[in-house]
């Protein structure tokens, strides 16, 4: 499926602060995160869990996120997801830029931001 | 279930794609999670594993991002939190040496460096703490001082020295001194036991042994009126004579030895550690001080040293008075006095300390070359600040890593300093061994004669003074870049462009710093080489001084004769050798006298006479006298000024004919001296007679002054005359001068093995050239010379080098502007300006504050220098001529490499 420049930037973008946002809540792995992005978007949002883990590797790097492997009696080893300070920071920051844009886009085309 | 990881691990196998086991688990982890809810959600197992396939062919899609980036390793270990602090210490130090290590080119020159500095110093210290401080080695020695006698001022002929007539009152009734000793050094030939020797003896008085508060090895000391006339001779060993001549038997004691053939017993044997007056002496014998007036009325005088022990409480100056009053009010000693002072005013008497009179002589050259040492110690400590500060700028990244990741400004600092430490301590270890090394090699640097040489050690606190100097010069070295690190600009250092910015030559503090380190060290360089350039161009004076002889082809030595050995056959024994001499080929002149620079005044003289310059007055007349055959004059090459030498036609039946020097015709004689008849009637000390004792003498001849020991001390009015005329009283010790044609020490063997023809039973003593007894003289000036241009020229590499290092640095970081200066039209030669421009800067400023040190400072050398001002224009002018020459050498490389920069490689990668 051949994705536009634009789209693609977009969906990067939208991706990192959704899962930014899932981790503000508290500390989730990979499996977790892509089912609740898929619940909580009604299935509106579906992207490939291909994207999950390059994604997730990125935040990591730019240390956003920090990951650490947690075993719990009775339960696989997992890699467990957290929001590091700056994390916590670009997602405040990445919450009011889409805000923006969405006020930009409410005022312009009429969307409605949910 | 099927085994995720290792199905996901196929897949990307066989696409080809690498996985990290990390990733891999996680993903497997999902892949499991996804089969499981699959299964949760009713599908079967098949269709469960299909759905979990397509899964995993979507990541092996984009296996390209699924990498998560490996953690950078830190180069810098993060900083110890909470742990202890020493615990902290233990990294940064095995931090610092790997630190060290990667750089083993500046390891070594800093080590260095800082190991010569160091060296240097701590053999200063030693000798200056040795010689000066140290207590000597007696009981008490803080209250022994040592008696002076001087007369309106002027000292003995012998300085340091007292009368005996003052040495005897004062001994009658002392109360500011427990007890008053004396002594004089006398060359013995000791027989009896193997091959007759000459060993230098001590005659001293029994009082001095008590004052000492010493006690022999074995035997006893002196009693009370041992060595008055007629009592039986004693002798005391010291323990090396002892060791060799004796074996150490200690059954030697009541033995007998035979001291300038006189019948000694010997009574004692010293510990190996008494020295006294110093090394030298071998055995002491007693010492009887004669009294003033003589029984036979006639007056004697004798001069030599004295000690005294204060008592508990008393000080110099109290002592001082009382032996004052105490020679003021002893009989008169009459033309004696003026025979041995040139003066007969009243006595004043002096007591130092012991230990000053010692080492007075070297006290102010030792203070100076500390002085000297403590600027090399500091240029080489700021040349290892001014490489660490050029490291600095180029760990700048490392710092603020450092500093980014959380250490703090303490423990970059600290850091800086335990790397310092690590130089300074290997620097300090390094300079222990080469002090080490030097001090043994003391002895023979240094001139004969320096005082207390043997306590001069390297001990504890030797070993703790290099310590101390090596942790200050290293806090020194590494506080500088640490305060520098202080302001360290995180964003910019860490931003990829690091260069200089344009026109940055000195503007960076650090830049700046180095800049005056350099120019301190070319002023310290510039102070120390016109230090030692004026000490050479004094030592070269010294050399070339007229001394009113020629020393060059003349071999000398002296002839001992035992005491009482008959005037005739010493007559008749030297007439033979002369001959005998003469004949040898190549040997122009042969002759023998009582007196000769370097080895003997000569006796003494004084009588009083009328005054052919005023008649109306006495005149007070006070000479050396020396005896010589008829050839001394043409051997030593005395420059005649007027009237004849003496001849073989002065003989007993001629008239009494003398030549005088220069210095006693403008004292005594006026401008007519030739034909003068010196008056011979009255009072008169001195050992020498003519034959006819009340005959006038006649000034037959003048010659040139010829200084005695150094041509620095004023000349001393002097008396020639003929051993033909004369009667010499007492022991003299004939001092043979040979002039040759050739090198002179190839006639040594010839002379002995005459006089062995002649006296079997004879020996020569002190058979030297006279130019190595010039040149011996002059060892101390030499010794400072030497040591002194040494300093400057070890200060001067070091500020080259130095320059050289700071124009590199700088010529590196501005690769950038001058790329864009040449890319704008600058030549060549406008860029070498511009590297130029920043050497005569720092030249510049460290020549002129050296200068202005140097003119300063260099006046507490004038004491050293003859010949030339301590400010000689010459040397004024010329070391700076060096220092920019050699400036010039340090900056030619940086230079050559800042005119070849390309502008076009230089834009790209600056």
């Amino acid at each position: 499926m051949a994705t536009s420049p634009l789209e693609r930037e977009l969906k990067r973008g939208s991706t990192e602060v959704l899962i930014l946002a899932l981790l503000d809540e508290r500390q989730r792995h990979g499996y977790e995160i892509s089912q609740l992005i898929e619940e909580r978007s009604s299935g509106t949002i579906t992207f490939h869990t291909a994207s999950l883990y390059p994604t997730l590797y990125r935040l990591e790097d730019k240390g956003l996120i920090e990951g650490r492997w947690v075993e719990r009696a009775g339960q696989r080893r997992r890699r467990y997801y957290r929001l590091t300070r700056d994390g916590r920071r670009a997602l405040a920051k990445q919450r009011s830029i889409w805000d923006t844009f969405f006020l930009a886009l409410d005022r312009v085309a009429g969307i409605r931001h949910a | 279930m099927p085994d995720w990881k290792q199905r996901l691990q196929r897949a990307f196998d066989a696409n080809g794609h690498a996985c990290d086991a990390d990733v891999l688990e996680e993903l497997g982890t999902h892949a499991a999670a996804e089969y499981d809810a699959c299964r949760a959600r009713g599908s079967d197992a098949n269709e469960a594993e299909r759905h979990v396939d397509d899964l995993i062919d979507g990541w092996v899609r984009d296996a390209a991002e699924l990498r998560r980036r490996p953690k950078r390793t830190i180069a810098v270990p993060p900083p110890v939190v909470g742990s202890a602090p020493l615990a902290g210490v233990i990294q940064e130090l095995r931090y610092g040496v790997r630190v060290l290590r990667r750089q083993p080119g500046f390891t070594a020159v800093a080590i260095l460096t800082m190991a010569l500095g160091i060296s240097a110093t701590t053999v200063l210290f030693s000798v200056a703490y040795g010689v000066l401080l140290k207590p000597l080695p007696w009981p008490e020695a803080e209250r022994l001082v040592r008696v002076t006698e001087t007369r309106q001022g002027r000292t003995g002929r012998v300085p340091g020295t007292v009368t005996n007539g003052t040495f005897l009152a004062w001994r009658e009734h002392p109360s500011m001194i427990e007890d008053l000793g004396g002594w004089r050094t006398l060359t013995s030939t000791l027989t009896g036991a193997g091959d007759p020797l000459r060993v230098p003896i001590i005659s001293t008085t029994p009082s001095l042994f008590p004052i000492l508060k010493v006690r022999p090895l074995i035997g006893r000391l002196f009693r009370d009126g041992e060595g008055a006339s007629g009592s039986p001779g004693v002798v005391i060993l010291s323990y090396g004579l002892w060791q060799e001549r004796f074996s150490g038997r200690p059954e030697i004691i009541g033995d007998a030895v035979r001291l300038d053939d006189r019948p000694h017993t010997i009574v004692g044997v010293m510990p190996r550690e008494f020295a006294f007056p110093d090394r030298e002496a071998r055995a002491w014998t007693p010492y009887d001080i004669p009294q003033v007036a003589a029984p036979n009325g006639a007056l004697a005088g004798a001069i030599f040293r004295a000690i005294a022990r204060l008592r508990d409480g008393a000080t110099p100056a109290q002592a001082s008075a009382e032996a004052t009053s105490r020679a003021r009010s002893a009989p008169d000693m009459g033309v004696v006095a003026t025979a041995l002072f040139g003066a007969v005013g009243p006595i004043d008497v002096s007591t130092v300390p012991e230990l000053d009179a010692i080492t007075a002589d070297v006290r102010p050259a030792i203070l100076i070359l500390l002085a000297a040492v403590a600027l090399l110690l500091i240029t080489a400590t700021a040349n290892v600040a001014s490489l660490q500060l050029s490291r600095a700028t180029t760990r700048k990244r490392e710092m603020a890593v450092r500093a980014a990741i959380g250490a703090g400004q303490g423990r970059i600092v600290r850091q800086l300093l335990i790397e310092n430490a690590i130089v300074g301590i290997g620097g300090g270890i390094a300079g222990l061994a080469l002090a080490a090394g030097l001090q043994r090699l003391l002895p023979s640097l240094l001139p004969v004669g320096f005082p207390r040489l043997d306590a001069v050690v390297i001990d504890i606190r030797v070993l703790l003074f290099a310590l101390a100097v090596s942790v200050i010069a290293s806090v020194a070295c590494g506080l500088l870049p640490a305060w520098h690190t202080r302001r360290v600009n995180l964003v910019e250092t860490l931003s990829e462009d690091g260069g200089a910015p344009i026109g940055g030559t000195m503007r960076s503090p650090m830049a700046r710093t180095r800049g005056l380190i350099m120019a301190g060290q070319v002023a310290i360089a510039c102070v120390l080489l016109i230090g030692g350039a004026l000490l050479t161009r004094s030592l070269m004076s010294l050399i070339r001084a007229d001394r009113g002889y020629d020393p060059v082809n003349v071999l000398t030595a002296r002839l001992p004769l035992p005491p009482g050995y008959p005037a005739e056959r010493r007559g008749q024994l030297l007439e033979t050798l002369i001959g005998r001499l003469r004949a040898v080929p190549g040997v122009t002149h042969a002759a023998y006298g009582t007196g000769l620079p370097f080895v003997s005044n000569g006796a003494l003289t004084a009588f009083k006479m009328r005054s052919p310059l005023n008649p109306s007055l006495d005149v007070e007349v006070q000479a050396t006298l020396r005896v010589v055959s008829p050839d001394y004059f043409p051997a030593m090459r005395l420059r005649l000024v007027a009237g004849r030498t003496l001849s073989d036609t002065d003989t007993a039946t001629t008239p009494p004919a003398v030549v005088v020097n220069q210095m006693f015709v403008r004292q005594y004689l006026g401008d007519h001296p030739l034909g003068f008849r010196i008056p011979q009637r009255g009072p008169r000390a001195g050992a020498v007679r003519f034959t006819d004792q009340n005959a006038d003498w006649e000034v037959v001849g003048v010659v040139d002054d010829m200084p005695q020991d150094s041509v620095e001390a004023p000349p001393q009015a002097e008396v020639f005359a003929s051993f033909k005329q004369v009667v010499l009283y007492g022991n003299v010790d004939p001092i043979l001068v040979i002039r040759t044609t050739g090198d002179p020490t190839a006639y040594v063997s010839t002379l002995r093995s005459l006089v062995h023809e002649q006296a079997p039973t004879l020996a020569l003593d002190s058979v030297m050239t006279m130019e190595d007894r010039v040149m011996t003289s002059l060892e101390r000036p030499r010794l400072y010379a030497v040591v002194l241009a040494w300093f400057g020229a070890f200060a001067l590499l070091i500020a080259g080098v130095g320059l050289f290092g700071v124009l590199s640095s700088s010529v590196a970081q501005r690769t950038r502007e001058i790329g864009v200066r040449s890319a704008l039209g600058a030549r060549a030669i406008d860029i070498v300006a511009l590297v130029l421009r920043q050497t005569l800067w720092i030249v510049g400023v460290g020549v002129a504050i050296g200068l202005a040190a140097a003119l300063i400072g260099l006046r507490m050398l004038s004491a050293f220098l003859y010949g030339i001002s301590p400010h000689d224009a010459f040397t004024f002018i010329a070391v700076p001529i060096v220092i920019v020459a050699v400036a010039a050498v340090a900056c030619l490389v940086p230079a050559r490499r800042a005119a070849k920069v390309d502008p076009l490689i230089a834009l790209r990668t600056g």
